[in-house]
């Protein structure tokens, strides 16, 4: 065991004691954290830089007064975006910090003729105004109207500032329009408001369970996402280093002093830690995220404790697959040829995940849940994903399965690996690989 | 005499290639033992079984007492495939396998400095394996093979890609070692070098063994009945006589070679040039290796097989 865990220690530490492995899974993450703790508040908390000075109109009158009123209004009244979140997203921190930022407005605005346009053009251009806004009367009459409404602005006119005039005034359009056909605008923007909506599930049990749309699509693709990163990007590790220790001719040094069986499990020892420090990492930007958003309330503990499980499951066999590859060829453009169809089979679960995600009790997802090697990645997304738990016959058959999955990929690749490592020469084909692991 | 090694009806198969056939072998501890034999020969697959890298699949190994798995770390192995990592720091490298075979802890680096000095590589320790040279990283693995000072030391084809001087220096430790009374199997394809370090030579062909025993008693056996003179004039000319089949020319280093019939005993041939042509020396000649192994190959597959056997041993 101690010759075990010499291997897997170098193996750690040749992996994740690299700049690249330091930048990719350490720097990265916390950078993530740093964005969610740090510069999110930030966000919600920011107020823009002051508008003030001159903007000139030609307008009809009734438009120049109401977008006099407008412009001075905070903008959650003249765009109210987080109204059309999912009930999920409206926590405080999110919709602040999606609104468009509270600028303090001190605007004169003045009533200017159509004639003197080229005249007002000039006096944006050299600093005498902030702005000019243009509203055809054509535009008030016929809404099907193909005159545009038009703002001219200084060359280094703030987006948020624009964003402010803008709003405003197509806003200011279309309450004049309103107030010319004698309705009043503000009851008309009530009446059209969209009611906020629950669904509820109600089970057979009795039991009652709020549809949550991050709970039903994001949470299981993040967790799937989790798995896929902390699982594939060790595997590939392992996948590399083997070819390497083959390239280098060092393997047959390494046998005298170790069985084979002792290499390959020190070397996917090894991986297991790089893989648990990735997940550990990305796991933790995305616990600050949930934190700092208010959801991890979202999350059961259950959910995470599977998790660990179908993470440990699918590190073992994406690990036996990369490593019984990196064993059986000894350039990696070789393996690419072997890795084809099983990365076919095991990219099943990224493409399929929205269908997954929105039916995690259909067929395909029942079925693919209990087939190996795509099962841990399948249930998990079952299982986050549903509103409505997955049965437990189904999670424990599935873990019987993948643990005797687990068992029979480690005998068919350590076969591969004692026969794989002292070869040179031509790859061989899926059926010669078969062909090992009977003659193994 | 205990026995280091022990095969007994030893086969190895790769598909339909026989690599080796119910290979019987005793190497007693202590001996040099040359392992020797063209390339494709078998060495290479009967090490990697004396070292339980690959299994036999008939016939049992036995190696310093006990199964070759279990005597893993009495063993030094230098295989024919050199590898190193290398981004790996030598001390590094050499610590790591130290590791792998039970050493630990400051002992073991204070002992890779002391072995790094002695064989010339003073100042690599803190140098990837990348930056030397094809030599030095040749004399890093081999110090790798005897870090944890090992009982028996296997090694293939030690010297290939050494200049004379590094030769020399791993020459001499090897020598050192089977004086310490290391039990040392080397195997190679140069014969004339085992010919001068091993006092012990297993010959093996086709997977089969040829020859096994001692240097002096091989030689004994393969007596190829001439007598070599070295004459005080060059430009003598001697004719044939009784009990002479075969005169050579003189060769560059002024060498007349005289094979005697079967029926004459080449002692008598020896006194009789001496006692009738001036000479600065004259002697029996004794069989090298390489025309030991042609023989044995002309005798178990010919002589095309021998001269092609020739021709291998001249490009080596």
């Amino acid at each position: 065991m101690r010759k075990t865990l010499t291997v897997a220690w170098r193996e750690f530490r040749h992996t994740a004691m690299t700049k690249a492995f330091l930048f990719g899974a350490i720097v990265m993450p916390i950078l993530m954290m740093g964005l969610f703790i740090v510069v999110a508040p930030l966000l919600a908390d920011s107020n823009d830089t002051p508008l003030t000075g001159t903007i000139i109109v030609v307008a009809p009158d009734d438009v120049t007064k109401k977008i006099q009123e407008q412009i001075t209004k905070t903008p959650d009244t003249l765009l109210k975006i987080t109204d059309q979140l999912p009930t999920s997203f409206q926590t405080e921190l999110i919709t602040s910090a999606m609104k468009p930022p509270t600028a303090t407005v001190d605007l004169t605005i003045v009533s200017a003729s159509e004639n003197e346009l080229e005249t007002l053009k000039n006096e944006i251009r050299n600093g005498t105004y902030n702005g000019l806004i243009v509203v055809p009367e054509s535009l008030l009459e016929n809404q099907e109207s193909e005159e545009r409404l038009e703002v001219f602005i200084p060359s280094n006119f703030s987006p948020n500032h624009t964003e402010l005039l803008t709003a405003a005034t197509s806003r200011s359009v279309v309450d004049v329009r309103l107030q010319r056909l004698g309705h009043q605008p503000d009851d008309i923007y009530a009446l059209v408001q969209r009611p906020r909506i629950t669904a509820t599930r109600l089970s057979e049990d009795g039991r009652e369970a709020k549809d949550n749309e991050i709970a039903r699509r994001i949470i299981p693709m993040a967790f799937m996402m989790l798995l896929w990163i902390a699982t594939f990007t060790s595997g590939n590790y392992l996948l590399t280093t083997t070819i390497e220790e083959k390239g280098n001719k060092v393997m047959e040094v390494l046998l005298s002093a170790i069985s084979p069986m002792q290499l390959l499990g020190g070397k996917i020892l090894g991986q297991a830690g790089v893989s648990a420090v990735i997940l550990g990492m990305y796991g933790s930007a995305a616990f600050a995220g949930l934190l700092t958003f208010a959801l991890l309330d979202i999350i059961p503990i259950w959910h995470l404790l599977l998790f660990g499980f179908f993470f440990i499951i699918a590190y073992f066999m994406v690990a036996t697959i990369m490593a019984a590859v990196g064993s059986a060829v000894s350039e990696l453009r070789d393996a690419q040829s072997l890795m084809g169809p099983i990365m076919l089979i095991l990219i099943i679960p990224m493409v399929l995940w929205p269908v997954l995600a929105e039916h995690p009790n259909g067929i395909i997802a029942t079925v693919t849940s209990f087939t190996p090697p795509l099962l841990p990645f399948i249930m998990i997304l079952r299982i986050t994903s549903s509103t409505e738990p997955v049965a437990i016959w189904q999670i424990l058959l599935s873990m019987g399965i993948s643990i005797g999955s687990v068992l029979l990929m480690v005998w068919m690749c350590s076969r591969i690996f004692r026969i794989g490592i002292l070869m040179q020469g031509k790859p061989p084909s899926i059926l010669q690989l078969v062909k090992w692991i009977r003659q193994g | 005499m205990t026995s280091a090694i022990e095969l007994h009806n030893v086969s190895k198969s790769f598909g339909e290639t026989k690599a080796v056939r119910n290979l019987n072998l005793e190497i007693p501890q202590g001996s040099m033992c040359g392992f020797l034999g063209p390339n494709g020969a078998g060495k290479s697959t009967s090490i990697r079984m004396i070292m339980s890298i690959i299994h036999p699949d008939s016939g049992s190994i036995q190696v310093l007492g006990k199964s070759a798995i279990n005597s893993k770390d009495r063993i030094g192995y230098l295989p024919e495939e050199r590898g190193v990592y290398r981004k790996m720091k030598v001390s590094k490298f050499i610590e790591y396998i130290g590791n792998l075979k039970g050493l630990r802890g400051v002992s073991l680096r204070r002992k890779v400095n002391t072995w790094l000095d002695r064989v010339e590589l003073p100042d690599v320790h803190s140098k990837k394996c990348e930056e030397l040279s094809k030599g030095m990283q040749q004399k890093v693995q081999f110090l790798a093979a005897i870090i944890h000072d090992p009982e028996l030391i296997i090694l293939d084809e030690p010297f290939s890609g050494l200049d004379p001087v590094n030769a020399r220096v791993i020459g001499s430790i090897i020598h050192d070692l089977h004086q310490e009374g290391r039990t040392i199997l080397f195997s190679t394809h140069v014969l004339h070098q085992a010919e001068q370090i091993c006092d012990r030579i297993v010959m093996i062909d086709q997977g089969t063994k040829v020859l096994d025993g001692s240097l002096i008693s091989i030689q004994d056996k393969f007596n190829p009945r001439s007598v070599v003179i070295e004459p005080v004039d060059t430009d003598c000319s001697i004719d044939l006589f009784e009990g002479v089949e075969y005169i050579s020319p003189i060769n560059k280093q002024n060498q007349i070679n005289l094979r005697v019939n079967k029926n004459t005993n080449p002692v008598d041939v020896l006194q009789k040039i001496v006692s009738t042509v001036p000479v600065f020396s004259a002697q029996l000649a004794r069989p090298t290796l390489d025309e030991i192994f042609i023989e044995q190959i002309a005798m178990s597959r010919g002589s095309e097989a021998a001269d092609a056997a020739r021709l291998e041993l001249h490009h080596a």
